[in-house]
């Protein structure tokens, strides 16, 4: 495969507690990738390691390339660079990347001074082209306007303008639509779609949110406890989940069609770093455990249909009550 | 099939003013407009719609939090007394909600026994020395362990918490809970945790349940009526399976269109157009019909009325519930 970002044995540790445990992951170019688990799994703490967003008192180890240049211990200048000009990444609040008391046109203006270059009517002119892009009706007019101005799914494109100054390679998407009302999530996952098949940046989707991730994601790893315990292409996990985290996820999903029925939870809640069961993380809350998962933890290994699992007792590959993807997520 | 009425709401309006900055003009928001609804004893009323369309608000008002500008509630066929008078004290230990952020709604500084024991003093419900055997069957019925009694709120998970807050609700016995977006902030393998505990206590206790939520999938799965609102008026009701199955309101369309379902493609969807309007510059007619894919010339001049397109569905719409169709009570 060809590889865009290349994660090697990632491990983050916040004063002296890990909560990444060693995360190998690559991503290709243009391909879009989701990421999901519940909160506290690891998913934000991965990207936030690899382009240096980390406070200081986070350890980070191991290694994240991107092309040939290594990003884990990289001077701050080349981290500078790549982020928003190779790898840029969004977040569920907007006004994390947006400026209050700065017209939005300019904030954007200066994101293409800083990335490309551009200054004066160039800059206004690519500025007013990518509000266009990301839908903000009106753009010329909306240019000189403030966020408050905007609403929040209006903020939320904005801040994807502000990303796409750099016409990144990669865009990081962390819970971009977990804030939003459904109508507008639904408008930004299209928008999210439409942009990775109109520009061929790649896509990184952090949800929790199956359904939209299974929307827009050809491939998806699913965290638990600061690891990858499956991964795999998108409607073959979706459709057979094998890790019994990744299938107790699924249905503890409401259904929208079928008779109402009791909901599936998954008992028990994510293990405090700091109090991580022995062998395998999930074993406590597992429904298929056996005696031997809390002594030894599985390896993340491939299997022969082309996902990797980390479970010694998965969900059997045929099973009889022919768990389908319909079910699995209406 | 007819339990008794515990709950009737008539033409709630509920008007908000604020001053747009220190000189500028008074703006109104009408985050109540003319809201009526029925609730009988055991029955769940979903109440969805976006952020901004008056479900927090409405449901205050339903307890008498939040006072109305019009309209009446009536409880147990009675009108809430006022907010804060003795009766209404009373009365409300009747009447519980249960909040989005668990953590707000407890004292940081009580153990979690202490708090849920705490309505059974203030409302002297049992003697002294039967609460803590209540407070430790409130726990069990909850699930919380006993030996979590002794812990603090921030020592315990998202869900728990919420488990703390619905065990204190139910302390004095209530027969109505008002649950304004109680599992929003919980993961779904949590959330489905609190939705069961949720029903499994309505049936036990045969509570009526005013569940509002933003998300579909969790409201189908425990209404039995639903109630969509958009910009403070109800625009839809109906028996929860009919209402996602077949939407009939363009709103109530979109927004169970919107719901990311896999096999179904991104184009499959109904995608509005525009943003949610401002509610202090409510459109005229049909509020919606600035994002409505079918709306008409009467749809912006004239507000439409809830009509009965059908026996116990409701609809608010020119078009999909047409002038023929009666108009609800
Ligand atoms: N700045 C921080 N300081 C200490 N712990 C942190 C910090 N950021 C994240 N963590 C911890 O790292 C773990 C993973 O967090 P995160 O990646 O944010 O989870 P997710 O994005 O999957 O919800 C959690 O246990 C979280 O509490
Ligand atoms: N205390 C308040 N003062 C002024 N406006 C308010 C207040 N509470 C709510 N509003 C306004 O009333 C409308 C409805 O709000 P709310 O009931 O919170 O809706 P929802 O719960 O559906 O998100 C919104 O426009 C909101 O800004
Ligand atoms: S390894 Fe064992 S405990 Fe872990 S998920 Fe698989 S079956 Fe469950
Ligand atoms: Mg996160
Ligand atoms: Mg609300």
């Amino acid at each position: 495969m060809d590889r865009l970002v290349e994660i090697r044995d990632l491990r983050v540790a916040f004063d002296g507690v890990p909560v990444l445990h060693g995360i190998d992951l690559d991503v290709a170019p243009g391909e879009a990738l989701g990421l999901v688990g519940e909160s506290g799994c690891g998913k934000s703490v991965t990207w936030l390691a690899a382009l240096g967003l980390l406070p200081a008192k986070a350890r980070v180890t191991g290694s994240v390339r991107l092309g040939a240049g290594e990003l884990v211990g990289a001077p701050r200048e080349a981290l500078e660079t790549v982020r928003g000009k190779r790898i840029a990444m969004i977040f569920q609040d907007p006004s994390s990347a947006l400026n209050p008391v700065i017209r939005v046109g300019r904030q954007i203006c200066e994101a293409l001074r800083l990335h490309r270059d551009l200054r004066g009517a160039a800059a206004k002119a690519e500025a007013i082209r990518l509000m266009e892009m990301v839908g903000i009706p009106d753009a010329p007019r909306r240019f000189d306007l403030y966020t408050h101005e905007f609403s929040g799914g209006q903020c939320q494109r904005l801040m994807i303008a502000m990303a796409l100054a750099g016409r990144p390679d990669l865009l990081i998407a962390d819970e971009p639509t977990t804030a939003l009302d459904a109508t507008i999530q639904a408008q930004i996952l299209e928008l999210l779609a439409r942009l990775r098949r109109e520009t061929g940046m790649a896509t990184v989707f952090i949800s929790h949110d199956l359904g939209a991730v299974a929307q827009i994601c050809e491939r998806v790893c699913v965290m638990y406890a600061g690891r990858i315990v499956e991964a795999g292409p998108v409607e073959r996990l979706f459709a057979h989940p094998r890790h019994p985290y990744t299938r107790g996820l699924f249905d503890a999903i409401p259904q929208m069609t079928g008779p109402r029925r009791r909901l599936v939870p998954i008992p028990g809640t994510v293990p405090d770093p700091r109090a991580l069961p022995p062998g395998c993380a999930f074993a406590p809350r597992c429904t298929r455990a056996h005696d031997a998962c809390s002594r030894a933890r599985p390896d993340l290994l491939a299997q022969p249909d082309g996902r990797t699992l980390a479970c010694a007792y998965p969900v059997p590959e045929a099973r009889a009550d022919s768990f389908s993807m319909e079910r699995a997520m209406t | 099939m007819s339990r008794p009425l515990l709950l009737e709401a008539r033409d709630l309006v509920r008007i908000y003013r604020s001053r747009r900055g220190l000189t500028g003009a008074v703006t109104e928001v009408r985050a109540v407009d003319e809201v009526s609804l029925k609730l009988r004893a055991g029955e769940t009323l979903g109440i969805v719609g976006e952020s901004g369309s008056g479900k927090s608000t409405l449901g205050r008002m339903l307890l008498g939090l939040d006072p109305a500008q019009g309209g009446t509630v009536l409880f147990e066929g009675m009108p809430l007394p006022r907010f804060g008078t003795p009766i209404w004290r009373r009365l409300r230990s009747r009447m519980q909600m249960v909040w989005q952020d668990p953590l707000s709604a407890l004292d940081r500084r009580l153990t979690v026994a202490a708090q849920i024991r705490e309505p059974l003093d203030i409302h002297r419900i049992g003697t002294p020395e039967e609460r803590p055997a209540r407070t430790a069957s409130l726990m069990t019925a909850v699930g919380l362990r006993a030996d979590q009694g002794g812990r603090y709120p921030h020592e315990l998970s998202g869900g728990q918490r919420q488990r703390v807050v619905i065990a204190r609700a139910l302390a004095t016995n209530p027969a109505l809970l008002v649950c304004d977006e109680p599992v929003s902030a919980l993961d779904v393998s949590i959330q489905a945790q609190v939705v069961n505990l949720l029903r499994d206590l309505q049936g036990q206790k045969g509570l009526g349940m005013v569940f509002i939520s933003h998300d579909l999938k969790v409201v189908r799965n425990l209404a039995d009526r639903v109630a969509v609102m958009y910009l403070g008026r109800i625009v839809e009701e109906g028996p929860a399976e009919q209402i996602f199955a077949e939407p009939r309101h363009p709103y109530t369309q979109a927004l169970v269109s919107s719901i990311p379902v896999p096999g179904r493609p991104l184009d499959a969807r109904i995608l509005l157009q525009g943003e949610p309007p401002n509610p202090a510059a409510r459109p005229p007619g049909c509020a919606f019909h600035p994002r409505c894919p079918l709306a008409q010339g009467l749809c912006r001049t004239r507000v439409p009325a809830l009509r009965v397109p059908e026996p116990g569905r409701a609809v608010a719409c020119h078009v999909t519930a047409g002038a023929q169709s009666p108009v609800a009570a």
